[in-house]
């Protein structure tokens, strides 16, 4: 060998990799871009702009003055048919509709490799956990929504306040009715992989299953994850406001972006801006997170890095 | 036992078996129905018995399918064993707890034969290499580094690569670094499962002098598994040659390809193309009828009764034990009597 040890770069942290990587990816960078603005317009720009986005003008003739304005100086984005300021409420509405759809998505997303990787590596949990994956898809998920809201509602709300009981309610509901279709791509994944020689290599050196699935299985399903992730960030956002949209989710006066969106779609025809924000907000979200998925998957696969 | 005065045998030889092998039998259920009922087993290996020297490379060839790979992956314990017992340095590791086969993991490795399948994608060349370090020792990642190094530099690859991915290198290069993985943790046995197979002839060349220069180094004991009859002849000291999940004829090297005594060794080797063109022109190929019979079924009497060209009605009806027909040479065939 040459005596040379400064050619000798040490080995390198993965996740320099996989950041030079990221960083080459345009699409990636403009989501990361647009994701990070979303996230300080939602919990830096109420600081800024302090309007109480519940206000309500208690002079009836005031109020019914500034109702449904279009955009102006006072009003940015207009009001409602309250008479409230429509971008206080999509700052406040967007806290808790990005807080939902990352933390349903979260939730969901690791239920579902738990049960994928499982059912997938311990042939005898196999059939138990598809069974079970398969029951959680033949459920109406409405009605079990419904079900769930009304029975832990009250003991939650008494237990974290209205709004932290109602935000873990839908979380929970949410991310335990969206895991399966994650579980299941998962698994057939696990199963494929499973017989590469490079787990039976593993074998050999006496890698113990844990660790197994950790060095080699996980890493090698981070594509399918990724794209169940981003893809379920979009389908909690839009269950979220379904299940408000019910009655069921945070209380009518409380705002997020669902609500927002059914709240406008009554007056669609008059005044479509009330539609168009939440919209806006919810595709942006969806997009930017949709691109940095896309990004970060291509990122950590080493065969694609560095082309 | 495969001699016919075991005690003898074994006295002489006992101090030196790296592996004993008795009445191996790897069977994979088959399951058929509406109630995934066990209707029948595909006998991949049926009883084989074998012993390995230390020091020495036993080559096992035989067709596709007669369960060679079977055979290597048994004996590493990567099957649970259907019977019989692999006893590596006076363990039985049919018989070892998870835990203690964990431990006794570092005695005996394996080289696959495909070597890009065999690598992680998402793992450097240096994360590969050091698996069975992380796995086995205390060292620290310095000390982990240096050693990987070491083997890197034993194989033949350039210390600089220790970043690169697998999808990098060229297949021997692969290749190379799945012997670097196997030699971590200095093991005694390596079976190397056709790790030529995937490779051009030109690199098959480099990795088996690679391999043959190893067990200089590090007293390495090989299982060499392939169906390349000619490398088996380059690095083998003595050949077992499988047919349908047993073992037809086991010789040292030299007088079995000289002269084969078994009917299926006579006509494996009678397919080895020679050299010199005097010779190649009057080579006379034994080319055998029928295709190999289901592992599933196996014929009665001799597995090889169906296609054997000396076949005797005895064939059909008994199935022959592997015997010592002349020293040192294992035969399992009612035709060859010992001398």
């Amino acid at each position: 060998m040459t005596n040379a040890p400064a050619a000798l770069a040490k080995p390198r942290s993965q996740w320099a990799d996989v950041w030079v990587q990221f960083k080459s990816h345009k699409g990636a960078l403009v989501g990361l871009f647009v994701f990070v603005s979303l996230v300080l317009f939602v919990f830096i720009g109420p600081m800024v702009w302090t309007k109480d986005p519940t206000f309500i003008n208690p002079d009836a003739v005031t109020m019914i003055k500034t109702r449904n304005k279009p955009p102006s100086i006072e009003f940015p984005l207009g009001t409602d048919q309250l008479g409230r300021d429509m971008l206080a409420r999509m700052m406040k509405g967007g806290q808790t509709s990005i807080a939902v759809g990352l933390t349903a998505m979260v939730i969901s997303i690791t239920l579902g490799t738990f049960v994928g990787v499982m059912a997938g590596y311990f042939k005898r949990l196999d059939n138990a956990l598809m069974r079970l994956t398969d029951l959680f898809l033949a459920l109406p998920l409405l009605p079990l929504l419904l079900v769930m809201a009304m029975l832990f509602r009250a003991p939650l709300s008494k237990a974290f306040g209205p709004e932290g009981g109602t935000f873990l309610l839908i979380v929970v509901a949410i991310g335990l009715t969206s895991w399966m279709q994650a579980a299941r791509v998962v698994r057939g994944e696990v199963l494929a992989l499973k017989e590469r020689e490079f787990v039976l290599a593993a074998r050999s050196i006496g890698t113990p299953s844990r660790r197994m699935i950790l060095r080699h299985v996980l890493p090698n399903v981070m594509s399918p994850i990724m794209v169940a992730a981003t893809l379920g960030i979009a389908n909690a956002i839009i269950t979220e406001s379904a299940l408000s949209f019910l009655g069921l989710g945070f209380p009518p006066d409380f705002p997020t972006w669902g609500r927002l969106l059914f709240d406008g779609a009554e007056y669609i025809q008059q005044y479509p801006e009330r539609v168009i924000w939440p919209g806006v907000a919810i595709s942006l979200t969806v997009l930017s997170v949709n691109y940095i998925g896309d990004g970060l998957r291509d990122a950590l696969d080493p065969r694609i890095r560095g082309r | 036992m495969l001699d016919a005065n075991p005690t003898e045998q074994s006295s002489a030889n006992s101090a030196a078996k790296l592996v004993e092998v008795k009445d191996l039998k790897m069977y994979f259920p088959i399951h058929t129905g509406l109630f995934r009922r066990h209707t029948g087993d595909v006998k991949a290996v049926d009883g084989l018995s074998f012993d390995i020297f230390k020091g020495e490379t036993l080559g096992l060839v035989g067709e596709s399918g007669c369960g060679k790979s079977t055979v290597g992956r048994a004996l590493l314990r990567l099957y649970e064993l259907t019977n019989g017992s692999v006893t590596i340095e006076g363990e039985d590791i049919a018989k070892l707890s998870p835990e203690a086969l964990r431990r006794k993991r570092p005695t005996m490795q394996m080289v696959f034969q495909d070597p890009q399948a065999c690598l992680n994608p998402r793992m450097t060349v240096a994360a590969i290499i050091s698996e069975p370090l992380d796995e086995h020792t205390k060292l620290s990642s310095a000390e982990k580094l240096e050693k990987v190094y070491e083997l890197m530099d034993a194989v033949g690859l350039n210390r600089a690569f220790a970043n690169r991915y697998p999808h990098a290198f060229s297949g021997g290069q692969r290749q190379r670094i799945g012997i670097a993985r196997a030699l971590a943790l200095n093991p005694k046995f390596i079976v190397c499962d056709e790790p030529i197979a995937a490779l051009d002839v030109s690199i098959q060349a480099q990795v088996v002098n690679l391999l043959e220069d190893l067990q200089e180094q590090f007293g390495l004991t090989y299982l060499f598994i392939s169906h390349d009859l000619s490398m088996v002849r380059h690095i083998a000291d003595r050949v077992a040659v499988m047919y349908l999940g047993r073992i037809a004829e086991l010789s040292p090297r030299e007088p079995l390809y000289a002269e084969p005594l078994h009917p299926y060794a006579k006509a494996l080797l009678s397919a080895v193309p020679d050299p010199d063109p005097e010779r190649e022109a009057t080579r006379q190929r034994i080319i055998l009828q029928g295709d190999v019979p289901s592992p599933s079924n196996p014929p009665k009497g001799c597995n090889f009764c169906t296609r054997c060209p000396e076949v005797i009605p005895i064939c059909h009806e008994v199935k022959p034990e592997l015997a010592e027909v002349r020293p040192g040479r294992f035969v399992a065939c009612h035709l060859v009597k010992p001398d």
